[in-house]
């Protein structure tokens, strides 16, 4: 059995460790409290432009903009957005293993460092990694968005597509690729989540009027819905990942206390029986005496 | 026969009811909606928004943006979107002051940062038009 003052020692540092862990929670909590804030309240907003866009692609000539026409897909442009730093469960694994299933050739494009170094690692072609700030403004997001579209526009790739920790809730973060360009794919990807029988936007079939022209409403709105979605995308992965952090976090702190009290009973036990030995030793040593 | 008019903008679901009629302000001039119209896709300018319900209109003011009809289902995606009774004059002049103050450099600002701002003051303009309106 472990000597009293080894036990002592690990439960003082399995202490220190539930101190921390729980410092890292009560940070993750309130990072996550703002973080799903922000992505929730523009959530209806982007998933009603993805609606209208993915009408719209269906109802109209493809030759009506670069970003309707779908290319023969040489190489995909993928997003990858991770987490900067660690300890965040097992949030950025699932990506890298949806990473792992391409197969088909593509360009990698990276947010968060720990995707980038992924990337590196795997020997992956990786175009660029962009870094944005823990409260992901617009601007830093626009930048990575922008440069994907310049390269979709300029053929350098054939599709523009994202992976990233989807927010669902504060326990369940779902890893998925979503499809950004050509607008095609986005139905596809849209119908995939649309409980069968709801269908209210598909039985109106008829032609869809444009005010004032397709060509205006469309230069007005596919540039700014790139950016748009990719910034909503972002977002939606900082929830996630603060999220996932606190879970982790939650689940580490409980393991901490738990140790402790293992620990402690065995220190007691322990403790007990160096003290019965004494007692023993004692009325050995008196009874021999007398 | 209802319409189901539904108005977001980024930051938030503002406002999702069961109308009668609607009539949108879009940059080539108000469009009213009866159910049943067919498919429309339109730029929104920034201005009023009309939508009655049982004889009783209610007022809204719109930012810059689109608008969709399907079916019955009227969306309305707006950079930003009040209603008229929450308007506060005082608090849109400043900041209409404050977003034209910051547009006099133009040159030294992000082009999107521009837009940004130059949608800032057409929502506010719109707003106290329309609160002048029904003084």
């Amino acid at each position: 059995m472990a000597s009293t003052r080894d036990i002592r020692r690990r439960i003082k540092s399995v202490k220190n460790t539930r101190q921390i862990t729980k410092a890292m929670e009560l940070v993750a909590a309130s990072k996550m409290k703002k973080a799903q804030q922000v992505a929730l309240g523009g959530a209806p907003y982007a998933a009603l432009m993805a609606e209208v866009l993915a009408a719209i692609s269906h109802g109209i000539e493809e030759s009506a903009h670069p970003f309707l026409v779908q290319r023969e897909v040489k190489n995909r442009g993928i997003l990858l957005i991770t987490t900067d730093k660690g300890l965040c469960g097992p949030l950025n694994a699932n990506l890298f293993k949806l990473v792992t299933e391409v197969k088909t050739p593509a360009k990698f494009y990276s947010i968060g460092r720990k995707g980038t170094q992924f990337l590196a690692r795997t020997k992956r072609t990786m175009v660029a990694d962009f870094q944005v700030h823990d409260r992901v403004p617009f601007a830093e997001v626009k930048v990575a968005s922008q440069f994907m579209v310049k390269e979709y526009l300029e053929g350098a790739i054939d599709t523009i597509e994202v992976i990233y920790p989807r927010f669902k809730n504060t326990l369940v973060q779902e890893s998925i690729v979503r499809p950004i360009l050509p607008l095609k794919s986005l139905k596809e990807f849209l119908d995939q989540f649309r409980k069968p029988g709801t269908t209210v936007k598909a039985d109106d079939d008829r032609e869809i009027l444009f005010e004032p022209s397709v060509t205006e409403v469309l230069n007005a709105l596919l540039p700014f819905y790139v950016d748009h979605q990719i910034h909503q995308i972002a977002l939606s992965a900082k929830a996630s990942e603060h999220s996932a952090r606190m879970v982790a976090m939650k689940t580490a702190k409980d393991n901490a206390t738990e140790l402790l009290g293992d620990l402690t009973l065995e220190y007691n036990k322990a403790r007990q029986a160096a003290i019965t030995q004494e007692i023993l030793e004692i009325a050995a040593a008196q009874f021999s005496a007398a | 026969m209802s319409l189901i008019l539904e108005i977001v903008t980024p930051e938030a679901r503002v406002y999702s009811e069961t109308v009668d009629t609607v009539v949108i302000p879009t940059v080539e001039g108000e469009v009213g909606i009866l159910p049943g119209h067919i498919p429309l896709v339109a730029q929104v300018g920034a201005g009023e928004l009309r939508a009655t319900k049982g004889g009783v209109t209610q007022f809204l003011v719109v930012g810059g943006g689109f608008a969709q009809v399907t079916g019955e289902k009227v969306s309305i995606l707006a950079d930003s979107a009040i209603e008229e009774a929450k308007i506060d004059v005082n608090a849109v002049e400043n900041a209409m002051k404050r977003a034209q103050d910051a547009l006099k450099t133009k040159e030294a600002l992000d082009p999107a940062e521009v837009e940004r701002l130059e949608g800032l003051v057409r929502f506010s303009v719109a707003q106290i038009g329309v609160r002048n309106r029904r003084k």
